[in-house]
């Protein structure tokens, strides 16, 4: 058996995924701070609810 | 993340009391069924997680730890019911003591309780599936790609990922579904406009045309261009706020004749004859149970047939004859075509007359303010009633559902009320009696109401363009997350199948060395089909004997774990998985666990002592590290049998 190549742990994915994300919104043509309120919601705050999610994309007056 | 030192075990499930050292080494417990093995596995988990996966979730009924889980002697006594483990957390260089007892199990009580180990042990709390039974097992191997997908995104955590995913998805269509009636509102607020600017479009130079022939006759100074913030009306002198608002009669006569030509548009868009055969066709749909759920059913079939491969059902896994199944979901998608075909017909049908209704609407709201102003104010109640109601029928219409109102709808709509008409025509001649204004009243008149409507239409149109941004925005960042996680998710994927591959092979190397598989993700399922001797790829239960099958389950948690925790994978329990497995086999396993995962502490359990052996033999356990359960009673728990005493 070849020995399988050393993988390092990758603890939090969803992290890894919500990370590649707003990389990736950062090199689209997508407002910076819309950048900004994904990255508290999906890395800080960590709230995936539909709420939450609809002040990051939309913002604050989204809701009203 | 931890190894575990030692446990200690009282009044929990089977047992009285009992305390194993396993010195963070690999440790074996064997016994027949029914002495106790799945009671020092439960004690295991149940200590580190608080939680026993055996006594909760899905199919346990009235099951449950905190009556189920002291012994049976003890079930209203919890508090005697403890376990109490000592754990070694290599990087932290840490042994640390967890105590958790029945009557609180979301209490750990751990000594010494600093910050950095509670968060190692909330890590290991959070990763429950460092126990594999063969239950577990069969979940990854035999389940359906779309409960696979369930179990394998439990296990590396995903299910955030899924549900940021539906969520984004979910706000994009919801921003799109609203640039509908934004649409037709910004059309409408056109229609008053133009009306009101006696022109038949709108541009720059046709609004200053119309505006500066007005402005010119009040003297004011012509305006050369239109901004977002010009006023029509600029330096025109503001009347004294006391002064009564007048109706503008010239205005105030064309929107009469505008609503009665909406009206009169409603009554005459659908013909009798269209009424009747729209009527008729939402009649043949009522009996048809398909017509609530088409739509989307339609989309499901037609994703279905497309993603039918190797004669399986892609919904339920269930095997078929592929032409059969071919033509079984055709069946059911002609069938909604058709449904669905009747429902966009009636819709084209019926959509002049949604749209004369919402002209309507406009205006008699309009007449109905104009009323209002009349000294003294005209009646108009009937008006305002009509108006309401053509709101309604316009969102019954819209929606088409439920069909029985639509058809009410459509055949009591188009008949306007004569109290409404009666009221136009009562305001009508209020107004023709207004005496005819100034010319400089006149032109003050058309300024101000112009100017009106120019703002009603602009504000329609900023939001309508802020609702496509929206839109564009949301869908833009729904698509970037499906395309990055994707690409995440393909990478996690191709690395598991990798490494699975090459663990099965190397532990079926006698005859599956080339052995290959793949892990297909696909809208929220995971296909997994395996190599057989080089004859294809199908799924696992298709040709593979029960005994590989386990051995895949076992190879595949491996892969899964070493990925997921990497040098954190230092603990796992294995709960008799290999009970189908082959003694030439379960050697190679042993082999493959000392030889690829030398820092990971496994604590198996087993009825066979040959396995039991093998594991000694192999070098996977050394010679203390195993106990044998001989028997068990309910006064005393398991009977044990040390391996130094044979």
């Amino acid at each position: 058996m070849t020995r399988s190549p050393i993988i390092e742990g990758t603890s939090d994915i969803p992290t890894q995924i919500f990370e590649n994300f707003l990389l990736a919104l950062g090199e689209a043509s997508v407002p910076l701070e819309l950048v900004a309120r994904l990255r508290k919601a999906l890395l800080e705050e960590r709230t995936f609810t539909r709420r939450a999610l609809t002040v990051a994309v939309l913002g604050e007056g989204s809701l009203s | 993340m931890i190894r575990v030192d030692s446990i200690t075990i009282k009044e929990f499930r089977g047992i009285r009391d009992l305390t194993l050292d396993f010195k963070e080494k690999n440790f074996a417990i064997c016994g027949p069924n029914g002495t106790g093995k799945s009671g020092v596995v439960d004690a295991l988990e149940f200590a580190l997680t608080g939680n026993v996966s055996r006594l909760s979730g899905e199919g346990r009924g009235d099951i449950s730890l905190k009556q189920h889980g002291p012994h049976v002697d003890r079930r209203n006594d919890p508090d005697k019911a403890r376990v109490t483990v000592k754990v070694t957390i290599p990087s932290l260089s840490k042994t640390v003591t967890v105590e958790r007892r029945l009557k609180t199990p979301a209490v750990a009580h751990v000594t010494p309780s600093d910050a950095a180990t509670l968060e190692v042990l909330k890590q290991v709390k959070s990763h429950p599936e460092f126990v594999l039974s063969r239950r577990e097992l069969i979940r990854y191997v035999l389940a359906t790609p779309g409960k696979r997908a369930e179990e394998v995104q439990a296990l590396l955590h995903l299910d955030e990922v899924e549900q940021v995913r539906v969520g984004l998805q979910k706000i994009a269509n919801s921003c799109e579904k609203k640039l509908v009636p934004l649409g037709t509102a910004s059309m409408q607020a056109r229609d008053t406009l133009l009306r009101a600017l006696e022109v038949s479009e709108v541009t720059t130079a046709i609004v200053l045309a119309a505006a500066n022939a007005q402005r010119a006759i009040l003297d004011l100074p012509a305006l050369t261009d239109l901004t977002e913030s010009t006023s029509l009306k600029d330096g025109m002198a503001t009347p004294p706020p006391a002064k009564p608002q007048r109706i503008p009669k010239a205005q105030a006569l064309a929107d009469i004749r505008a609503a009665r030509e909406a009206l009169a548009e409603i009554a005459s868009v659908p013909s009798a004859t269209l009424v009747a055969e729209v009527v008729a066709d939402l009649n043949a749909l009522t009996g048809d149970p398909a017509i609530a759920a088409s739509v989307k059913q339609e989309a499901f079939y037609t994703t279905g047939i497309e993603l039918i491969e190797d004669g399986a059902c892609p919904f339920c896994d269930t095997r078929w004859d592929l032409d059969e199944l071919r033509k079984h979901v055709q069946t059911k998608i002609d069938h909604l075509e058709d449904v669905s075909r009747k429902r966009i017909a009636a819709k084209t049908k019926i959509a002049p007359l949604i749209v004369a209704l919402g002209k309507a609407q406009v205006a008699i709201n309009t007449l109905v303010r104009y009323a209002a102003l009349a000294t003294p104010p005209v009646g108009c109640d009937s008006a305002r009633d009509y108006s309401v109601n053509c709101g309604t029928a316009i969102e019954r219409l819209t929606s088409l559902l439920p069909l029985a109102e639509s058809i009410s709808v459509l055949t009591n709509v188009p008949s306007v009320p004569p109290a409404v008409l009666d009221a136009i025509y009562e305001l009508e001649n209020v107004v023709a009696m207004l005496p005819d204004p100034t010319k400089q009243d006149a032109a003050r008149e058309w300024l101000t109401v112009a100017q009106e409507r120019l703002e009603v239409w602009r504000e329609a149109m900023w939001k309508l363009n802020a609702a496509k941004q929206q839109a564009q925005t949301a869908r833009q960042v729904s698509d970037i997350y499906a395309t990055t996680s994707d690409a995440v998710l393909a990478g996690i994927y191709a690395a598991v199948e990798k490494d699975f591959a090459a663990l099965y092979g190397f532990v079926n190397r006698d005859d599956e060395d080339k052995f290959q598989a793949k892990l297909i993700p696909s809208m929220g399922k995971l296909g997994f089909d395996v190599d057989f001797y080089g004859r294809g790829f199908f799924p696992p239960g298709a040709y593979h004997s029960e005994g590989h099958q386990d051995g895949m389950g076992l190879c595949l948690y491996l892969a899964l774990m070493r990925y997921l925790q990497g040098d954190g994978f230092t603990f796992a329990v294995l709960d008799d998985v290999l009970m189908s497995v082959d003694a030439g086999h379960r050697r190679e396993v042993c082999t493959l666990l000392k030889r690829e995962f030398p820092k990971t502490q496994f604590i198996m359990t087993t009825h066979d002592p040959i396995w039991l052996r093998h594991m000694r033999t192999e070098g996977l356990t050394g010679g203390r590290s195993a106990v044998q359960f001989r028997n068990w009673s309910v006064d005393e728990g398991p009977t044990r049998w040390d391996e130094r005493d044979v």
